[in-house]
């Protein structure tokens, strides 16, 4: 009993030097923009005012910002599969804009299916974007291609193609947005918290949070996909087919992502707009890689973006600078969250 | 057959950039890291030159201040990735994004624009070649007439050979990648070289960038579009050697100016143009895989 309080103890206090670590990092980047700030705005005041508490102002700006994390989060659980996997997906922006457009495509066709066919025009864009990470995954099985680039390449090839297919054979032409027709409005999920754009996807992202986690932790297939992450050669031997964990995370990582786009389609966009889902799929990156590929942590990661992006909105409308600091903000995210040299700061050293 | 000639032109312009490029990635290859960054460093070369030659009214004194921006990039890269213990790839990734942010952010603020600058004051890049040069058939046509950048991206492919290949540097810094115990061994840091190897890479990516905006007078935003990504590729398919470097980038010259060709006399949509770089990158990249991997299996 002695032995399982110190070990729970232990697993507290690592859990906490962890968490002041990455808080350390997220602090340093919100200090940039108060740098960028004050270099950028004739009224850095009133900039740094609408950064910080404009998008928690009023139900409108704190819903939209609650609603741009959930994106975030099927991106973010996505990435956290793979990573798991010891496979890297950098395919997120290729994955959601088709997942999404698929599912715009299915829901129009399927309209007359009721229910059954919002279903499964969901699917369906969630089975296309899976299985377009997948085909990474095979060549990684087959030839050792590495899927962090094919990933990528690919992505970017379909995100031009999908650009193609919404501005020319799927235009909708009585609108002047380039955009396609808009799914039927009985497939649309209903608003949590009007005026604002959140909707019921919240719910079903935190459900899919819970659902990865379960499967991570709780069955057996978890189980190989997390030892084949951890020591391909262990899980080799142990007798894990460590060939499938090479396909099978990336399909459920794309499919992830590819949801996370077909539900902001019926949750927020309606149709499928020219390059709406711009960006998405990096910071669904960014958001697994601050989580540290844990799924419960996926939903803090994704807010704290989700509130750098509504800042940055809010200050753009308000003030006068652009929207793109937070791209400068993500990135210094980026450069410090994987510092071995920051992450041990607060743990001691020669002490395991 | 006569539009042949122009296209091998152009294809002579278009892979000077990613032949830039990739010559710096691949010394940081070389030490053994991924350099992805090599996309954002292109940008910020990009960028930084064509302001600098702006408000200087030199695109002599623009090029090397651009430069020395890309540099100073790169070693920020370096610092965080060798001694914060960074992974090389995750710290690219923030490159390449602040590269993409912060043009954009300092366009907005310098010309309240986040579209298309242009710059008046900029002359068009003076092209090279003498007549009598020019007068030899065909070689003449396709590889007089070019700006300095393409003349100085080969002088410094020679260089890059000699010295990878000539110096006791060279010898280091391939043994970085290869084995870098034995380099510790000798008593010599292999960060030292990492350090180096990046710094090279923001070299020649701030030349790499400042032809593609010094070629147009403007600057645009992410006008790299995927080339720091094709450089990359451009290493492993050239077997990370120089003049596999020339050979590769030289393909994807050739398969650009031919898409820009496609585009105007085919009627195909440009979004599939555009996407046909990144398409020729993954088969190329999955070909590569294959013979590599038959030919481990051979030898083993």
């Amino acid at each position: 009993m002695a032995r399982e309080k110190k070990l729970a103890r232990k697993t507290i206090r690592t859990f906490v030097r962890e968490g002041a670590a990455i808080l350390l990092i997220l602090t340093i980047a919100l200090v940039w923009v108060i740098i960028l700030s004050l270099l950028l705005s004739k009224t850095p005041a009133k900039t740094l005012g609408y950064f910080f508490l404009g998008p928690l102002q009023n139900t409108y700006y704190f819903g939209n910002m609650l609603n741009g994390s959930i994106p975030l989060i099927f991106g973010g659980l996505g990435v956290s599969l793979a990573m798991r996997s010891g496979n890297f997906n950098l395919g997120g922006e290729g994955q959601i804009y088709s997942g999404a457009l698929v599912t715009t495509l299915c829901a129009i066709s399927l309209a007359p299916l009721g229910i059954v066919g919002a279903f499964l025009a969901l699917v369906l864009g969630a089975l296309v974007a899976g299985a377009l990470a997948g085909v990474s995954g095979f060549l990684r099985m087959q030839w050792n291609t590495s899927e962090l680039i094919t990933s990528f390449l690919l992505s970017n090839a379909v995100v031009l193609v999908v650009n193609h297919l919404i501005s020319g054979p799927f235009l909708d032409p009585s609108t002047s947005l380039m955009a396609t027709r808009k799914i039927p409005e009985a497939f649309r999920l209903p608003l949590l918290l009007p005026p604002s754009n959140l909707s019921m996807a919240l719910p079903i992202a935190i459900l899919a949070v819970v659902v990865v986690q379960l499967y991570l932790y709780k069955t057996k297939s978890g189980y190989e996909l997390r030892m084949t992450g951890l020591n391909p050669f262990f899980a080799k031997y142990g007798g894990i087919d460590t060939r499938r964990y090479m396909v099978l995370p990336m399909v459920l990582s794309g499919a992830l992502y590819g949801l996370g786009g077909g539900l902001a389609i019926y949750g927020t966009y309606y149709a499928s707009i020219k390059e709406f889902s711009s960006g998405m799929g990096w910071n669904g990156l960014a958001v697994a890689l601050i989580a540290k590929s844990k799924p419960t942590a996926v939903i803090p990661a994704a807010l704290f973006f989700a509130y750098i992006e509504a800042g940055a909105r809010s200050a753009m409308l308000h003030s006068d600078v652009t929207f793109e600091i937070a791209a400068i903000v993500q990135s210094i995210v980026f450069f410090l969250i994987s510092s071995e040299v920051l992450l041990n700061l607060f743990t001691k050293r020669g002490k395991q | 057959m006569q539009f042949t000639i122009p296209i091998l032109h152009s294809a002579v312009t278009i892979m000077t950039p990613l032949l830039l490029a990739s010559m710096g990635g691949l010394f940081t290859e070389l030490t053994g890291m991924l350099n992805i960054a090599l996309e954002g460093l292109l940008l910020m070369g990009a960028f930084s030159s064509v302001i600098c030659s702006h408000y200087t009214g030199s695109m002599v004194v623009g090029t090397l201040l651009g430069i020395a921006c890309t540099m100073g990039l790169s070693a920020i890269l370096a610092v965080v990735t060798l001694n914060l213990k960074s992974n090389v790839f995750i710290t690219g990734l923030a490159v390449n994004l602040l590269s993409a942010g912060l043009t954009v952010v300092l366009c907005f603020s310098l010309f309240g624009n986040k579209g298309v600058v242009v710059f008046d004051n900029i002359p068009s890049l003076p092209l090279l070649g003498t007549p009598s040069l020019a007068r030899i058939p065909i070689l003449g046509d396709i590889f007089i007439g070019h700006s300095a950048f393409v003349y100085l991206s080969w002088l410094l492919l020679g260089i890059c050979y000699y010295t990878l290949y000539g110096t006791p540097f060279g010898f280091r810094f391939r043994a970085t990648g290869l084995h870098q115990e034995a380099l510790s061994a000798l008593g010599l840091s292999p960060n030292r070289y990492k350090f180096f190897a990046f710094l090279i890479s923001g070299f020649t990516c701030g030349l790499g960038g400042a032809m593609l905006t010094l070629n147009l007078g403007a600057f645009v935003p992410n006008i790299t579009a995927g080339k720091g990504w094709i450089a990359l590729v451009i290493i492993f398919l050239g077997n990370k050697k120089p003049l596999g470097l020339l050979l590769a980038a030289l393909v994807f010259g050739l398969a650009d100016a031919f898409s820009n060709y496609a585009q105007g006399a085919l009627q195909v949509p440009s979004d599939f143009i555009l996407a046909l770089p990144y398409l020729l990158t993954l088969l190329a990249m999955v070909g590569s895989s294959i013979y590599a991997k038959k030919k481990g299996a051979i030898e083993s």
